[in-house]
């Protein structure tokens, strides 16, 4: 049975919610914001559903939309508090908490990354995430749309000052 | 650390999240999917009503000057507003070509600039605040002589007349100079954040600096 547009976001949301996720939490330093910015993003997402270009692979169309509302969500001064208006209270995205060593050993170098992350301007923070990601230089030339060189380039620098700040880690 | 012990990490968190991380489909049903960015609609109609306001003031500026047609100052003074008007006007449907063009699918640098060139619409009106200053005095006169029926320039000395017209000739050039470093690539000069900042406010400083980290970004 062929399923409905609706149901098809939901089962294309659900092949990539780590997107959304991780540029939530990278772009999101206080908790709260964060349900605020995930379900603006998936606005924006279903807005564009439509327009989706086949041309590009689905997950780059994804970060260029889910980038492109952090990067103002977190430009915003204010931030759109609109909760009684079409905001849920629950997170769309849930987590299974696990209080094991390993599990705090990871989340102790995660933070350390994303205060890392967090310190850098909007555009570096974008390219520093789809770097960490493995995406392909060409990919994150198209998402961010600069040129392949110049991705390269930056990426070198990005590699050094995360040398710089994690050496004595 | 080396880098790849970063990614290292950054797979562990992968592993994770491919485990623990799950859908709360319940709760994403029941947004309000169909709800437009109410932000850029907000801009959008603030700029559609600049468009109706400054084309009504051609409209009535163009009908000014061909009732006045035999009256060469009151010619001149209109033309001059005319023009200030149609300028400001360029500048509103530029804004709305802008906004229209604002598609998040599209890649990042590009919608950045776009976004931050309409929050800096402000500059605008404060450049051509600044590029009226030497011909003020046509405001005054198409003002006095519609809504008084009062023709100034009749009544103006010649000699005044002549003063005007050189101190505020030898305005334009410094002038032009001024609006031309009213830039956000000239922020860096102390003089001209603190005029932006003055005449603009935050909102449109802070869209200034962000054009300015765009393009150190592409270079």
């Amino acid at each position: 049975m062929e399923l409905s547009k609706k149901e098809q976001f939901i089962k294309t949301i659900d092949e990539h919610k780590k997107i959304i996720y991780k540029i939530v939490n990278s772009y999101c330093p206080n908790k709260d914001d964060r349900k605020d910015l995930e379900q603006e993003i998936i606005i924006h997402l279903w807005n564009s559903f439509d327009k989706y270009d086949s041309n590009y692979k689905y997950s780059t169309w994804m970060y260029r939309i889910a980038l492109n509302v952090a990067i103002s969500f977190y430009r915003k001064e204010k931030k759109w508090s609109l909760k009684n208006d079409f905001y849920n209270e629950e997170s769309i995205f849930r987590i299974e908490e696990d209080n094991s060593e390993e599990e705090a050993q990871l989340d102790y170098h995660l933070k350390l990354l994303q205060e890392f992350i967090h310190n850098l301007n909007e555009l570096n923070k974008a390219l520093m995430l789809l770097y960490l990601e493995e995406k392909s230089y060409e990919e994150i030339a198209e998402i961010l749309g600069i040129t392949k060189t110049n991705v390269a380039t930056k990426i070198s620098r990005i590699k050094l000052k995360l040398k710089k700040e994690f050496k004595n880690i | 650390m080396e880098t790849e012990e970063l990614k290292n990490i950054l797979a562990a968190y992968d592993t994770k999240l491919d485990k623990k991380l799950s859908l709360n489909v319940a709760s994403l049903k029941n947004i309000n999917l169909n709800k437009s960015e109410k932000n850029t609609q907000a801009i959008l109609k603030y700029r559609i009503v600049e468009i109706v306001v400054f084309s009504l003031l051609a409209l009535f500026i163009g009908n000014y000057i061909a009732n006045n047609w035999s009256h060469t100052h009151l010619v001149v003074s209109g033309v001059i507003v005319g023009f200030f008007t149609l300028i400001a006007l360029s500048g509103s449907i530029g804004q709305v070509a802008l906004l229209n063009q604002i598609d998040f699918s599209k890649p990042i640098v590009d919608i950045r600039k776009k976004i931050e060139f309409v929050n800096t619409h402000g500059l605008l009106f404060v450049k051509l605040m600044f590029l009226s200053t030497p011909i003020w005095w046509s405001y005054v006169v198409v003002g006095s002589d519609y809504l008084f029926n009062i023709d100034l320039y009749s009544n103006m000395n010649a000699d005044f007349v002549l003063k005007y017209l050189v101190i505020n000739s030898l305005l334009i050039i410094p002038l032009i100079w001024f609006l031309c470093k009213l830039n956000y690539k000239n922020l860096h000069i102390k003089w001209v954040r603190k005029t932006i900042g003055f005449f603009t406010g935050l909102k449109t400083m802070k869209a200034l600096e962000f054009l300015n980290d765009i393009e150190d970004f592409k270079n």
